[in-house]
């Protein structure tokens, strides 16, 4: 069995459109979803929290029952059990489980992808894609769990037989973010279950919906209720599971800020807690493209542009600055500006639309703070933007100083900077002065130019020739380096070993001098 | 029409493409050296990518060693930089006919006195901007402008100025939907479509003034839904209902090809439009590019993987396009022989006249064909790409990769391979 990623949807084909569209007046009529907490076999509905259509935000996409500390508490002790029934079961069942849950989310692909173009505003390609993505995350992380499972190849001797397996931690926190509302959760949910442990997730307050179909999904398959918590609810439900002495692992996806806190909060080892927290955490970053004098602009304005404005810029890959090389700089920003002007801003419901709205009122504020911040330094922006809705309008920015705010922190948002470089020596240097390395792309044709930067920069993952979006589930193993992140890459073949522990075990075949093996 | 040429220069890139045929590694070098060339800073800079993409390919030929020897100076660079740029430039001209429509005439003029009209083509950068657009429109406009003032002093050519059903233009402008908007998306066709359609209409209403052609590309499936729609939404208008003489594309390689032929003929019956509506039948250029997105995104290619179905079906189309004639006035774009042959043949048996049908050929591939064919009266037209180095790039990779598949007519042709072989059915 070999894996290979979920297609995409064939957008350029109008009957597929309309079959999306078919899919969102459906939802539309169930709207509000109504989204429970779900710990053990208790599922506890209630209106707690909201939330609501960024591009028209009266209108409520889910009602979510609200977790508490203590809720998060009760989730943990169920998910022991839980833990103990599911690490007792097969790999191979685990996964076959893991499987069916892809098939589901597969059947309910087209209303599932309409649920994130109204609950977080996600155009369609992308919340197609996003689907797509989780249910690579599924079938990946069960066929992985199955290689896991063989365990490790060691050294022998005679007289002695070496093996090394891997058993799963325990109890895994995820605390996933709202911006790939579904792939996101279901990536690091699926992962932790693949290798057999229990999993309590904590989604984003932004996107409780898009989680609760996730979780039905997977109960659905098979995975026993005790062995998968659904805590709808916000940050202090997060901390709780964090602070927890009964979880082994955190997963987390989200800010720099909240993940180093979570690095911080999990380090405390109190005397009761028999082990020591693992914490995978993916967070910022300031992503970078370089673009060298011999660079085919007509790739690379595309390519710019679509990295740093597709979802508003609201993708921890997405690109923030252009580094160019002084020589065709001003052609550079010549094109980009007329690029980001054409940009087409308005509801994700809209196959037209590049830019949607950004996902909260919040955001909305920071994006068009950093905006002023750039001051005399705009140079372009497709304006104006719809009154209704949480729009912040794409912006192009140039000649910044490099210690602007706008060069140097995380702005999550469609804002992209260009500054002009001597050299990709020069451009090199900026990067290694960011506190972040996640992602980064170069546009360059000469094949040196490419080793010597792909081996010189930091950042996780490196883009040449091509956007520095969209890495595919075991083709783009994804993750950062630095402050981006800690652990290793989601989709790739060592994710799974941060929800393992390996154990390692030797037995003396000799009996009486003799190998009696 | 000129035969032959015995510039020592062509020898040097016949012999340039041979190698590159023969080798895949090769091949890609070239191909990488020809697309950077305009972005190189100066010779230095061009020797040293052309030695980077060589140092790539494993076994490398005598001429191939001598030059990555002299890249180790100075010097030597700056005459292998000189060299290879002058390879480019003379690779470019073969296949495209000037900068400019004005530097273009000449040769224009040139082809139609030996017997060959053409369509002319703007080459460009891609379009990103409205600005990119503009200019393109107004390149577009000042095409035909050019065109016109120049034609009427052509010689009398009468296979090129009429078939039955009536006059031909002598000025044939091709134009392309995706340079004519930055707002092409496909999953969005009808944005690029409407603004596209507002550059297109002066256009038309010019062409129609002149009594010029506008010919609309095809070009890969991604915009295929916005350019046939814009076509036939334009050509609805009441203005256009009545010209100018305006044509479309069918690529004989879309598994879909046979239905959109019928879209087109069905609406070309419905209308009566008159002048008839003409339809280039092509193989399409974009095979690579179709292929290798459809494998990357796990969807089925649009197109025929086995050149042998693309061959069949073009065939196919072909008597298609013969039967829905008066309602289209057919044109036949191939070098492959036995595809012109059976164009021919076809018509013939359907009892028609040869000036029934136009035979069209690209520029520095069909030369030769072309010469051949209009010695024999039959009328053909050659498609010549207008643009200076930088514009023309992708389409010169585009050709280059043609002329080098090892799966071309062309490429068999040059290798030898026994005509019984190249005209056996597909």
């Amino acid at each position: 069995m070999s894996f290979r990623n979920e297609p995409i949807l064939e957008l350029r084909r109008a009957p597929l459109r309309e079959s999306l569209l078919e899919a969102l007046r459906s939802l539309d009529e169930r709207l509000p979803l109504s989204v429970p907490m779900l710990v053990g076999g208790d599922s506890a509905s209630g209106a707690g929290f909201e939330s609501t259509d960024p591009g028209r935000p009266q209108r409520v996409v889910a009602e979510a029952a609200r977790a508490t500390e203590a809720d998060a508490a009760a989730a943990v002790e169920a998910a022991q059990r839980g833990f103990r029934e599911w690490s007792a079961r097969p790999a191979a069942e685990r996964a076959e489980v893991l499987r069916r849950a892809a098939a589901r989310l597969r059947e309910r692909r087209l209303e599932l992808a309409a649920l994130q173009v109204r609950e977080c505003a996600k155009p369609w390609p992308e919340a197609d894609a996003d689907v797509c993505e989780a249910i690579d995350f599924l079938e990946y992380y069960a066929l992985e769990a199955l290689e896991l499972d063989r365990g490790r190849d060691i050294v022998q001797a005679p007289g002695e037989r070496n093996t090394m397996r891997y058993a799963p931690r325990g109890v895994a926190a995820v605390i996933a973010p709202w911006n790939f509302p579904l792939a996101i959760p279901c990536g690091m949910t699926a992962a932790a279950l693949a290798a057999g442990n229990a999993a309590v997730l904590k989604p984003a307050e932004q996107s409780p919906g898009s989680a609760g179909a996730l979780v039905d999904a997977l109960h659905e398959a098979g995975v026993p209720a005790d062995a998968l918590a659904l805590l709808p609810g916000f940050g202090e439900v997060g901390a709780a599971l964090v602070r927890d002495p009964r979880v082994h692992v955190i997963a987390f996806t989200g800010s720099a800020p909240v993940g180093l806190e979570i690095v911080r909060a999990s380090s405390e080892t109190p005397d009761r807690q028999p082990h020591v927290k693992r914490v995978v955490a993916e967070m910022g970053g300031k992503n970078c493209v370089l673009v060298d004098a011999d660079a085919d602009l007509d790739e690379a304005v595309p390519g710019i542009v679509h990295s740093a404005f597709g979802y508003a810029g609201q993708k921890c890959s997405a690109a923030a600055r252009v580094l160019v090389h002084e020589a065709i700089a001003d052609t550079l920003v010549e094109r980009l500006a007329g690029a980001v002007e054409v940009l087409r801003v308005g509801q994700a419901s809209e196959f037209a639309t590049e830019v949607p709205p950004v996902i909260e009122r919040e955001a909305q504020e920071r994006v068009l703070r950093y905006r002023d911040l750039a001051g005399d330094g705009v140079v372009a922006a497709a304006e104006p933007v719809p009154d209704e809705g949480w729009f912040a309008p794409p912006t192009l920015v140039s000649g910044l100083p490099e210690d602007s705010p706008v060069n140097r922190e995380e702005i999550f948002g469609p804002l992209l900077s260009v500054t002009a470089v001597r050299d990709l020596d020069h451009a090199a240097e900026v990067v290694d002065s960011l506190p972040f390395a996640l992602t980064g792309g170069l546009f360059s044709r000469s094949p040196a130019t490419v080793e010597r930067v792909a081996a010189r920069l930091p950042v996780g993952n490196l883009y040449v020739n091509r956007g520095i979006t969209g890495a595919m589930v075991g083709r783009q193993p994804f993750g950062g380096n630095r402050r981006s992140g800690i652990g290793s890459k989601a989709g790739g073949p060592d994710y799974l070993l941060q929800f393992v522990e390996p154990r390692v075990v030797t037995e003396n075949t000799m009996r009486h001098g003799i190998p009696v093996e | 029409m000129p035969g032959r040429s015995r510039h020592p220069l062509r020898a040097l890139d016949q012999k340039a493409m041979e190698l590159a045929s023969q080798d895949q590694q090769l091949r890609a070098a070239l191909f990488r050296f020809v697309d950077v060339t305009p972005a190189c800073r100066n010779l230095d800079d061009l020797a040293r990518h052309l030695t980077a993409y060589l140092e790539e390919v494993g076994e490398r030929p005598p001429p191939i060693e001598a030059a990555m020897r002299m890249s180790g100076t100075k010097p030597g660079r700056a005459a292998l930089g000189a060299a290879a740029a002058a390879g480019v430039r003379h690779m470019a001209h073969r296949f495209i006919v000037g900068e400019t429509p004005r530097a273009a005439l000449k040769s224009i003029r040139h082809l139609w006195e030996n017997g060959a009209a053409v369509s002319l083509d703007l080459l460009g950068e891609a379009t990103v901007t409205q600005v990119e657009a503009d200019r393109y429109a107004e390149r577009c406009m000042d095409a035909l402008e050019t065109l016109a003032e120049a034609a009427p002093r052509w010689p009398d050519r009468p296979a090129l100025e009429a078939d039955s059903l009536g006059p031909l233009p002598r000025v044939n402008l091709s134009v392309k939907v995706s340079a004519l908007s930055p707002l092409l998306r496909p999953e969005a066709p009808d944005v690029g479509r409407d603004d596209a359609a507002r550059r297109m209409r002066p256009l038309l209403a010019r062409a129609k003034e002149l009594g010029a052609h506008l010919h609309i590309d095809m070009e890969s499936v991604d915009t295929l839904e916005a350019t046939l729609d814009l076509v036939v939404d334009l050509l609805d208008e009441p203005e256009f209902r009545d010209g100018p003489s305006t044509g479309v594309v069918m690529q004989a390689y879309l598994r879909e090809s046979p239905e959109q032929l019928e879209r087109v003929v069905e609406w070309a019956r419905a209308t009566g439009r008159q002048p008839p509506l003409v339809v280039r039948l092509v193989k399409g250029a974009y095979w690579d590019h179709e292929v290798v997105e459809a494998r990357q995104h796990g969807w089925t290619p649009p197109v025929f993987e086995e050149k042998a179905d693309s061959d069949r079906n073009f065939e196919l189309l072909t008597r298609r396009l013969l039967d829905a004639w008066p309602h289209v006035r057919p044109a036949i774009a191939s070098h492959n022989l036995r595809s012109v042959a059976h164009a021919l043949a076809a018509n013939r048996a359907a009892g028609r006249e040869d000036r029934d049908l136009e035979l069209q050929v690209l520029r520095g591939l069909g030369d030769d064909l072309a010469a051949a064919l209009a010695t024999h009266g039959m009328r053909v037209r050659i498609y010549c790409p207008v643009g200076d180095m930088v514009a023309g790039m992708a389409y010169l990779v585009r050709r280059l990769l043609e002329n080098t598949s090892n799966e071309s007519f062309l490429g068999d042709q040059q290798r030898g391979v026994p005509i019984e072989e190249l005209l056996a059915a597909p």
